[in-house]
């Protein structure tokens, strides 16, 4: 027995070592509740089906807003940008103007003049809360009516001000401290911008664009969503950030291996939805969410076919959208590349890619080796003491 | 059948401002057409507008007298590239169809009955959709036969 007790004190101490290295002597604190996966506390069935009934409301009260805003239209026929309408409150006549004036530069700068379909921006001023015996409406959330739920040739707008806009729309506070208002006129164009710089989606594209509720149409500009400042990358994107990861982890599979570079995930998840051959329903009401850059399959998804329109072309990307074949082929046929690798470089160009799968720390990692060495040596001068009898 | 039948294209009411262009270059090319095929400003010519998608089709209902010649004649905007004209039977049979000549066609016709005939559309190639379009139905005098 007693050759045996140096090899069991080895084994122990090298067990020692290596969960020294690899496990936290303290044990890992928690980064805190995330905010990207953490989950609120669930209700009782009564609460939670009370706010589903009231979610359903609030949707079916925006759409039923948006047709009787359609119904009620009196489109200006001098005018080639956007009409513009005020609801909630009635700001001051040169505010209008000022609007009008920012809303043309906006549509000059897109590259749009005459369009077939034009665009009606509904701007919801901030007004108090509803009375007690009925949900609040959605004061909150971006909703566009698509042309073809009304007529052809009309796509609205809705853009709910909120307290920051409303203030400087009907003058109440100082306008040298409101920045950004042409980008948040631009952003609030939404689809309605891909709908009159390339007409109505053909049957494929539309359905696919309508399955994942626009999430890569939202933004037609190039700069980004208020200049970058706010856009789904300078949110969900940077690693500066502490929330990157979180962010990472809250993602799908495919945007993950998309975001480390990886074409077949880049694939998928610009794909997502494109084999669905889903009707497209009359009206058809787009509800953006509240934190629309948190369910995205593509980051920064947003500009996505912005961007690729204006790699490719008006004429490809018009060959693209109005396209009978799958949505695959029509879009590589348009970029003259696979999809997967096209969209690869072009995630690259945002983010650098992140690296996937087990990755020591290095101390970790130089422990280990050492060990192992040790262990080799061991062995090896073990086997040359070792004498048969 | 993959297009749709469109009942909200047969007729312009709320037409915005926007689309009036598309809508003016229709009307221009239909007055065009009609003039090209009866010089003599031809009374009771029946006229139809509005717009379709890619693949889409609309369809409506004329009356044509028996032993009239007719021209039926069809134009589209500048963004289209093929329109198909279809005259059909009340109940829904083809009597003559028009697919080959791209953004103008026309049908020459001249009725054993009167009856409603039909006249289907078909938005064959649109390159931004929607596109214009506009039928004109052109009498064009009685059948010396």
């Amino acid at each position: 027995m007693a050759p045996v007790k140096p090899w069991v004190a080895v084994g122990l101490t090298a067990c020692f070592v290596l969960a020294l290295a690899y496990l936290p002597p303290r044990g890992a604190k928690s980064s805190g509740k995330s905010i990207f996966v953490g989950q609120s506390p669930q209700g009782t069935p009564a609460r939670q089906h009370a706010q589903a009934l009231a979610e359903e409301w609030r949707n079916a009260d925006a759409a039923l807003r948006l047709l009787e805003d359609r119904q009620g239209m009196k489109e200006d026929a001098f005018r080639i940008s956007p009409t513009i309408i005020f609801r909630g409150a009635t700001p001051p006549p040169n505010a209008v103007r000022n609007v009008e004036t920012v809303m043309d530069s906006v549509w000059r700068g897109l590259g749009l003049g005459e369009t077939k379909v034009g665009v009606t921006l509904v701007i919801e001023l901030q007004r108090p809360s509803g009375s007690a015996d009925s949900p609040t409406p959605l004061q909150d959330r971006v909703a566009y009516l698509t042309p073809d739920s009304t007529d052809r040739t009309t796509c609205i707008a809705s853009l709910p001000a909120g307290p920051y806009w409303t203030s400087f729309l009907l003058g109440k506070r100082d306008t040298r401290y409101f920045g950004g208002f042409a980008q948040w006129l631009q952003a609030g164009l939404g689809p309605c911008a891909f709908y009159a710089a390339y007409g109505t989606p053909g049957r494929r594209a539309g359905s696919w664009l309508a399955a994942r509720n626009w999430d890569l149409g939202l933004y037609l500009g190039a700069p980004g969503i208020a200049g970058e400042r706010s856009s789904s990358l300078a949110l969900m994107g940077d690693p500066r950030f502490s929330w990157f990861w979180d962010a990472v982890y809250s993602f799908p599979p495919a945007t993950v291996a998309c975001l480390a570079g990886r074409r077949s995930g880049c694939r998928a998840a610009v794909l997502a939805g494109a084999a669905d051959e889903g009707t497209i329903p009359v009206p058809n009401v787009i509800l953006v969410e509240r934190r629309w850059w948190r369910v995205q399959l593509l980051l920064p998804g947003e500009r996505y076919l912005g961007d690729v329109a204006r790699t490719v072309g008006r004429n490809r990307f018009l060959d693209f959208w109005t396209s009978e074949q799958p949505v695959d082929t029509a879009l590589a046929a348009a970029l003259k590349r696979p999809v997967g690798e096209w969209t690869a470089d072009w995630e690259r160009g945002f983010v650098r890619p992140i690296r996937l799968g087990p990755t020591p720390p290095l101390g970790a990692a130089a422990i280990a080796l050492a060990i192992a060495v040790l262990v080799l040596i061991v062995v090896a001068g073990a086997a040359s003491r070792r004498e048969v009898r | 059948m993959k297009a749709v039948v469109v009942l909200v294209a047969t007729s312009i009411v709320t037409t915005p401002a926007v689309a009036q262009r598309w809508q003016r270059q229709v009307e221009e090319r239909a007055q065009r057409a009609v003039q090209a095929i009866e010089p003599a400003k031809p009374l009771n010519v029946v006229k139809r507008s509005g717009m379709l998608n890619l693949n889409e089709s609309v369809s409506f209902e004329t009356t044509l007298r028996q032993g009239q010649r007719y021209a039926i004649v069809a134009v589209c905007d500048d963004d289209c590239s093929r329109l198909e004209l279809t005259l059909l039977t009340p109940s829904r049979s083809e009597i003559a169809k028009e697919a080959n000549s791209e953004s103008l066609p026309t049908l020459h016709f001249t009725p054993s009955t009167t009856m409603s005939y039909g006249i289907r559309v078909v938005m064959g190639g649109c390159r931004w959709n929607p596109c214009w379009y506009a039928v004109a139905v052109v009498p064009l005098g009685e059948n010396p036969l």
